[in-house]
């Protein structure tokens, strides 16, 4: 871990936390790890808000969550003095019971912890750039993910307009899927509804969704083949250098063709046209 | 053989988009990735610039680069409910894209961040 002026010790200038439902490898990488009952997330974090204002909490609540009630004070004490921290997140918070509640009720806790020193939350990244297209969403339509412009313009809600709940409800009739392979990673309600309905898929490789899907686009591989600019976890866009010329179109190019070759088509409401139109 | 050196490339395996790679390449393939981690390695070593899959697949069957743009523009234009998904592999020009084809669909937009 990096030496900094205010950090000259690295990694002995700073304490990392553990929270998990089961000991793993990381564990040992940390100074501390509270093990947390399955499921009992939004719980917990509830009972860290109540702490750190320093509200009454009842026993047999704390007991439930698997962590006790000496622990959660000995944390909210430690992130109190902590001159500058961060909550770092990921999908055993998000998807497990509770889901965006849990994300919400985290940032909220990250939120409040402002009143006694600086705090910030930031979801753990998987596959390469996620951030990127969080950032450009919010950038072009105000949300990050979860969006529907059914009525003309961007509306915002997860769980009724995420890509899961949408599939496995059986509400869609034709999928886009770019730069992703639902059909390996999703449950498989949703991924029954993908190989009913028309599924188009822009992929350097034939995925498991190509082989569902009714049209398959191979395309160039970002940061190998393909130019462009990726944001790191953090927020920090950073140009991509590819080293090698691909014989096939970039992402970008096959879909700004196939959103030409729709515009040319008939506006799907009786009135007005696209909001977000060209940017450059 | 020379080996065409790329300094400080970026590496989009995982989160942290890494941005001091030194990669050796030459037509084909790269050879060496300096500095990226085990993952990052296999990723760009894995990679080769051939031609290994047909250009489209319409029914499984292989198409032209023109005739799958216009199936994929005739399938979402005829959808209600048409859903655009995805966006984590790909760069931010081509994620800019995918918002105004979406907008124009009067469709969903949805990335791996929901997962
Ligand atoms: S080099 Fe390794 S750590 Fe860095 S972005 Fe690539 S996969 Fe991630």
């Amino acid at each position: 871990m990096p030496k900094s002026k205010f950090l000259p010790r690295g990694r002995k200038d700073r304490t990392a936390v553990l929270v998990d439902i089961r000991p793993t490898k990381s564990a040992k990488a940390c100074d501390i790890f509270l093990q947390v009952r399955p499921g009992k997330d939004f719980e917990l974090i509830t009972i860290l808000r109540a702490l750190i204002k320093d509200q009454k909490v009842s026993e047999e609540a704390v007991a439930e969550t698997g962590v006790s009630l000496e622990q959660c004070n000995d944390l909210v004490d430690r992130m109190k003095k902590a001159k500058f921290g961060c909550m770092f997140f990921g999908m055993g918070l998000s998807m497990t019971r509770g889901k965006h509640m849990n994300s919400a009720a985290l940032l909220t806790l990250a939120t409040e912890m402002n009143a006694f020193t600086k705090f910030v939350a930031m979801p753990m990244r998987g596959h390469g750039n996620v951030t990127g297209a969080d950032v450009v969403m919010r950038w072009q339509t105000g949300y990050p993910f979860g969006i529907t412009f059914n009525r003309g313009y961007p509306r915002y809600n997860p769980g009724e307009f995420s890509t899961v709940d949408v599939l496995v409800r059986g509400d869609t009739d034709a999928a886009f899927i770019i730069g992703a392979d639902p059909g390996a990673t999703m449950p498989q309600p949703a991924i029954d509804h993908l190989a009913r309905i028309p599924t188009i898929v822009l992929d350097p490789h034939i995925t498991h969704t190509s082989k569902l899907s009714r049209v398959h686009i191979t395309t160039s591989v970002a940061g190998i083949s393909a130019p462009g600019t990726a944001y790191r976890m953090d927020e920090i866009p950073l140009p991509l250098k590819p080293a090698l010329k691909s014989p096939y179109p970039t992402d970008e190019e096959v879909v700004r063709r196939i959103k030409d070759a729709i515009a040319k088509k008939r506006f799907w409401m009786p009135e007005g046209e696209q909001m977000i139109t060209a940017q450059i | 053989m020379t080996l065409t050196v790329v300094n400080n490339a970026t590496c989009t395996f995982c989160g942290c988009v890494c941005d001091d790679i030194e990669l050796h390449a030459d037509e084909i393939k790269i050879h060496k990735a300096k500095k990226a981690c085990v993952l990052g390695t296999a990723w760009f070593l894995n990679h080769t610039a051939e031609r290994k899959y047909p250009d489209a697949l319409i029914d499984g069957k292989e198409a032209t680069l023109d005739e799958a743009i216009e199936a994929a523009a005739t399938y979402l234009h005829e959808a209600d409910m048409p859903l655009v998904y995805g966006m984590s592999n790909t760069t931010c020009e081509a994620q800019r894209e995918c918002v105004a084809l979406a907008d124009l669909l009067g469709g969903l937009l949805d990335s791996h961040t929901s997962l």
